[in-house]
């Protein structure tokens, strides 16, 4: 991989990217003017200098460590420049420090240039890729993926309010919508897809689920499917098979399994939906039985 | 007063199902179902359609009726075709029989002249 360009303008990003992309864009506009502020707030420039000095001699990871600790604040507030955009902000934190890593390790003392200066395309390149990698797996107009966004947190506020799941008409009233537009962003909601489902979710608001299912198992291996179904099953991520054991064996509601596995409703819902969807085409592709 | 009726029908394919799903959405809706019972309703329809395409080769349509009774929605599937392969009643130990048990009320399969028709009910509103 080729180092990321030297001195490169943040706020120039080119190209006339549509949707998601555009509101990345412009949510890193501007940032170029602003690191160095942020910079010389948070960032002892001598003291960089001097470890930056002292880990390209030798490498030291704890140099290394150090030097990430000390940008920590430019990441974040690189970050914060992409929040609202459906991803928790410690992960974006976390794809940020991916961006400070490969630029701690590829920083030219001789140049002369400050290392915000440097780092802050790297960073910024990194967060883009993480959107344009997590897209949404239908192109979905950035209107409705912003309704979907805050029906997400309408939706999971009125649950706590009520104590189950809302109607239409309560989420239409708390967002201040019609309920047109909420069926309409809704209907949205399931063409959200975070990764293709032979990745490892990863970055993730959920805890991992730890928890093996084995026994769990049964109730999916007596079904007569089994042969057709079985390895496609198999190969489901063990949180996504959870997910099917807990709704359809246990009869578990999505709230429950939501409250069970440390995740939103919505997000269960859309897991659900996915996964059932990648069942279906597998059996659909060899054709009626 | 009878009860209201929406019918639709759709080529049997995969690729008209998101019509199915958007009527049985708003219907719901109007019947003030809760957003997860709209999803479980969703699902639902997903499923009967895609299981009874998967079943019968020659289909030529699929025909859903919406019945409204009360908070209660019921939907009727129906694959028809002239080809349509020698009716197979859904096995009640399949995966597809355990999600349709899960998300409604109750289930039904019958064959007649017409088709294959799975019915399914499920109440909604707040509880």
């Amino acid at each position: 991989m080729s180092p990321a360009p030297y001195g490169a303008d943040v706020g120039g990003l080119s190209g006339t990217g549509t949707g998601r992309y555009e509101a990345v864009e412009t949510a890193a506009e501007s940032t170029a003017t602003e690191v160095d502020d942020v910079a010389d707030r948070s960032v002892d420039r001598a003291h960089a200098k001097e470890l930056f000095r002292r880990f390209t001699q030798g490498r030291d990871p704890a140099l290394r460590e150090e030097l990430v600790g000390l940008h920590l604040p430019l990441v974040e507030y690189l970050a914060r420049r992409f929040r609202n955009r459906g991803e928790p902000l410690e992960d974006l934190v976390q794809v940020g420090t991916i961006g400070l890593l490969k630029a701690i390790d590829r920083f030219d003392l001789d140049r002369a240039v400050e290392f915000s200066t440097y780092a802050t395309p790297t960073i910024v390149g990194e967060l883009k890729r993480h959107f344009r990698d997590k897209g949404w797996a239908v192109r979905v107009p950035r209107r409705l993926q912003e309704l979907n966004l805050s029906l997400n947190k309408v939706v999971a506020e009125l649950s706590q309010e009520v104590g189950r799941s809302p109607t239409i008409g309560e989420i239409a009233a708390k967002a201040g919508m019609s309920e047109e537009e909420v069926l309409e962003g809704l209907d949205t909601s399931n063409a959200y897809q975070v990764v293709s489902l032979d990745a490892p979710v990863a970055g993730d608001d959920a805890p991992s689920v730890s928890e093996h299912i084995g026994a769990e198992d049964e109730g999916l291996e007596t079904l007569e499917y089994r042969a057709a179904l079985g390895p496609l099953i198999a190969e489901l991520p063990e949180r996504e098979r959870r997910i099917l054991y807990l709704r359809f064996f246990r009869g578990m509601t999505q709230s429950q399994i939501a409250g069970r596995l440390g995740i939103s409703q919505m997000h269960v819902s859309r897991l659900l939906n996915r996964t059932l969807g990648v069942l279906r085409q597998g059996l659909l592709e060899d054709g009626p039985a | 007063m009878s009860n209201p009726v929406v019918r639709i029908e759709i080529p049997a394919s995969g690729e008209y199902l998101a019509v199915l799903r958007a009527a049985a959405t708003g219907l719901a809706a109007s019947l003030h179902f809760t957003y997860e019972q709209i999803d479980d309703l969703r699902i639902a329809v997903d499923e009967a359609c895609a299981q009874l395409l998967a079943r019968h080769g020659g289909a030529d349509s699929l025909r859903v009726a919406y019945l409204i009774a009360g908070s209660r929605l019921q939907v009727e599937v129906t694959v028809t075709g002239d080809g349509l392969s020698a009716p197979r009643p859904l096995p009640k130990d399949t995966f597809s029989w355990q999600i349709l048990k899960a998300l409604t009320d109750d289930i039904d399969e019958r064959v007649d002249g017409l088709g294959v028709h799975l019915a399914f009910s499920k109440h909604g509103g707040p509880r």
